[in-house]
């Protein structure tokens, strides 16, 4: 095969090394489910034809997680592989018709929701919050889902009091921000990613932004790992707020005598290693008991909300991997689901109903359950 | 065959506050995000389709601004072969029949030996629903408006038209016709940005009047036959009422309310 850049995949991905091992296809957490097999599809990018991948609804189902890739003996990327073949995907319009749409509206919206610009900081409205041309320590850059989201607005809206109750110095871009892009690569579209980057880092240098902190471990993947000539330090959130605990800044005083397990997003645990700050953000919380999933840190599993599958409709069948989670966490006694991300906060909320657990078991991100630890 | 689109440059307003502009006439365009009228979305890949099924030359035409070379790029992106914008200051102020002549005298300037014509059935910035109808007016061609399928069949179009009430229409059309293609009608295909790029190098044509043969008195306020005299947000009305109690209360009192009005059949 032929990546949309004219590199045949062999060579762009290295893949003649392969040992075909399947470790890969072994540690997917949708192959069980799904004709998705990145084993097999390494193979394929080696032997087959662009053609090839005409038909592969199921390239769709990958969460981008990236497990194959940190799991590899040999190093290979099957997950960029797959992304590869979805960009084949997208330059012969051959897209579900929601990833279309979404790619569209985050051309011509700057987010993936299908929102108008002009309403991107209205949560915001009662909020007294800097804009970036005021200039600031922090650019804190909210992102897509938790400016549109009414469930996810909730944590914006909490690190705004956090970052206040532990004097940080911060604005946003309010109606300005735009999609960072994390999603639309993996999407395949790596045009309109390159385009999101270009305009991004114009931006941020326009108002000479040098620390940016994000709701949404997605965004500070890209930020920190994929934006060539970003000059800007970027942190996620729990790592701001667990060196501001540090310091004595943020001070976590009433109690919250509450079971809560912590779900490692796959952006900031397996791929960023960002695994301490998080659960110690939860544990400093008085009459918090901390539990752990047996799968937790490195081993632990998507909740299916990444690489595009809030717009994509996935071709699996059976039980979701956030249903699997949260009956795990009901199993080891949860009654607090912790998320630091605003997919598995989606996705989570989503199992919770699924499985029954509505009543018994509450989804909150960490930023709202700081937040009770603060005022009570 | 020939096929022309016509395609119109809009902004999104189904969500985003509109503000009127200091004189009346218009809208402010800041924080808007603009883009092809979703109606000639559909009228553009039909006139690909088209081309595909059939083969021969698409080319799009808008009337505008700079700007609106955003949506002609889309349109060669997709598969249209060329594009022609119109711009000039006479322009300003013309209605949909004044842009229906401009529409027509590019189209016998540049592609007199058309054979199909495909609009949107409206606009979604102004919803006046008649440029296509005006346009096949001007050229002395049959029209069609709210169509649903087309099959071409030798010199002529088989054309489903969607009417009230779920009927629809079945009409045998002669060719050259303009077609004003309803949404639905198939689903437009996705144009990545790399695809926007490459289409960089297709020819963009930029016109004036004088180009087209029309003489700035045919267009604008003077060639229109509607002038705009206002816009104006309307003011909320006070009709609703808004009923509270126990449900029992409140659906036996609305219940009373649909009968008094006489909504329900007796």
């Amino acid at each position: 095969m032929e990546t949309v850049e004219g590199e045949s995949f062999g060579e762009k991905y290295d893949l003649f090394v392969c040992l075909q091992c399947g470790k890969c296809t072994g540690s997917c957490p949708l192959s069980m489910r799904s004709q998705l097999n990145p084993r097999k599809l390494v193979r394929e990018a080696l032997l087959l034809e662009n053609e090839a991948v005409m038909d592969k609804d199921f390239l769709w189902d990958c969460t981008t997680c990236a497990t194959c890739r940190l799991r590899c003996p040999r190093d290979l990327q099957p997950v960029e592989v797959i992304i590869g073949m979805r960009s084949i995907l997208i330059e012969e319009a051959k897209v579900p018709s929601t990833v279309q749409e979404a790619l569209e509206s985050t051309f011509k919206n700057g987010n993936p929701w299908g929102r108008a610009p002009s309403k991107r900081e209205e949560w915001a409205a009662e909020l007294s919050i800097k804009k970036a041309s005021e200039g600031a320590e922090y650019l804190y850059y909210v992102g897509c889902t938790p400016a549109y989201d009414p469930r996810v607005q909730s944590v914006a809206k909490s690190l705004v009091r956090l970052f206040d109750a532990a004097g940080v110095d911060f604005a946003i871009l309010g109606n300005e921000e735009k999609c960072c892009g994390n999603e639309i690569r993996r999407m395949g579209e790596i045009g309109l990613f390159e385009m999101l980057m270009e305009d991004n880092i114009e931006m941020f240098e326009n108002y000479g932004v040098e620390r940016i902190v994000t709701t949404s471990p997605h965004c500070y993947n890209v930020f920190k790992n994929e934006y060539e000539g970003l000059k800007a330090e970027v942190f996620h959130y729990t790592q701001l707020l667990c060196d501001k605990l540090d310091e004595g800044k943020l001070k976590l005083t009433k109690e919250l005598k509450k079971k809560v397990i912590y779900q490692d997003p796959c952006f900031l645990g397996k791929q960023n290693k960002v695994f301490e700050e998080p659960r110690k953000l939860l544990s400093s919380i008085p009459g918090v008991e901390l539990l752990e999933y047996d799968r937790e840190k490195m081993r632990s599993v998507c909740c299916e909300g990444g690489g595009g599958r809030m717009w994509a409709e996935a071709t699996a069948t059976g039980e979701r991997t956030a249903e699997t989670r949260v009956k795990e966490a009901a199993a080891l006694g949860a009654e607090v689901i912790a998320v630091a991300c605003p997919f598995c906060l989606l996705t989570f909320e989503d199992a919770v109903k699924m499985t029954g657990y509505e009543g018994k078991i509450e989804v909150k991100d960490i930023s709202e359950l700081l937040i009770e630890a603060i005022e009570g | 065959m020939k096929i022309v689109v016509c395609v119109k440059h809009v902004p999104d307003t189904a969500e985003a506050d509109v503000v009127i502009t200091p004189d009346k006439k218009g809208i402010k365009k800041e924080g808007l995000a603009f883009g092809i009228n979703e109606w000639d979305e559909y009228a553009l890949e039909e006139a690909i389709l088209t081309k595909e099924k059939y083969g021969g030359e698409v080319v799009a035409i808008t009337i505008g601004g700079k700007d609106s070379e955003d949506t002609l790029r889309r349109c060669l992106a997709k598969g249209a072969d060329r594009a022609v914008r119109v711009e000039d200051p006479a322009l300003e102020g013309s209605d949909a029949y004044a842009l229906a002549k401009a529409l027509g005298a590019v189209i016998k300037k540049e592609i007199p030996d058309y054979d199909i014509i495909f609009t949107g059935t409206q606009a979604s910035d102004d919803g006046f629903a008649q440029v296509g109808q005006t346009l096949a007016e001007t050229l002395g061609i049959p029209h069609a408006a709210l169509v649903t399928k087309v099959e071409i069949q030798d010199g002529k179009a088989k054309i489903h038209r969607e009417l009230e009430g779920g009927l629809e229409e079945v009409l045998e059309i002669q060719l050259p016709a303009v077609l004003a293609v309803q949404t639905g009608i198939n689903e437009p295909r996705y144009v990545s940005i790399m695809g926007i790029r490459k289409a960089k190098k297709k020819e963009l044509k930029v016109l004036n009047l004088s180009d087209v043969g029309l003489s700035p008195d045919e267009v604008g306020e003077k060639g229109s036959l509607l002038k705009l005299e206002e816009l104006y947000v309307p003011p909320v009305e006070k009709m609703a009422e808004i009923l509270t109690g126990a449900p029992e209360e409140t659906a036996a009192r609305l219940a009373s309310i649909l009968d008094e009005k006489g909504l329900i059949p007796k």
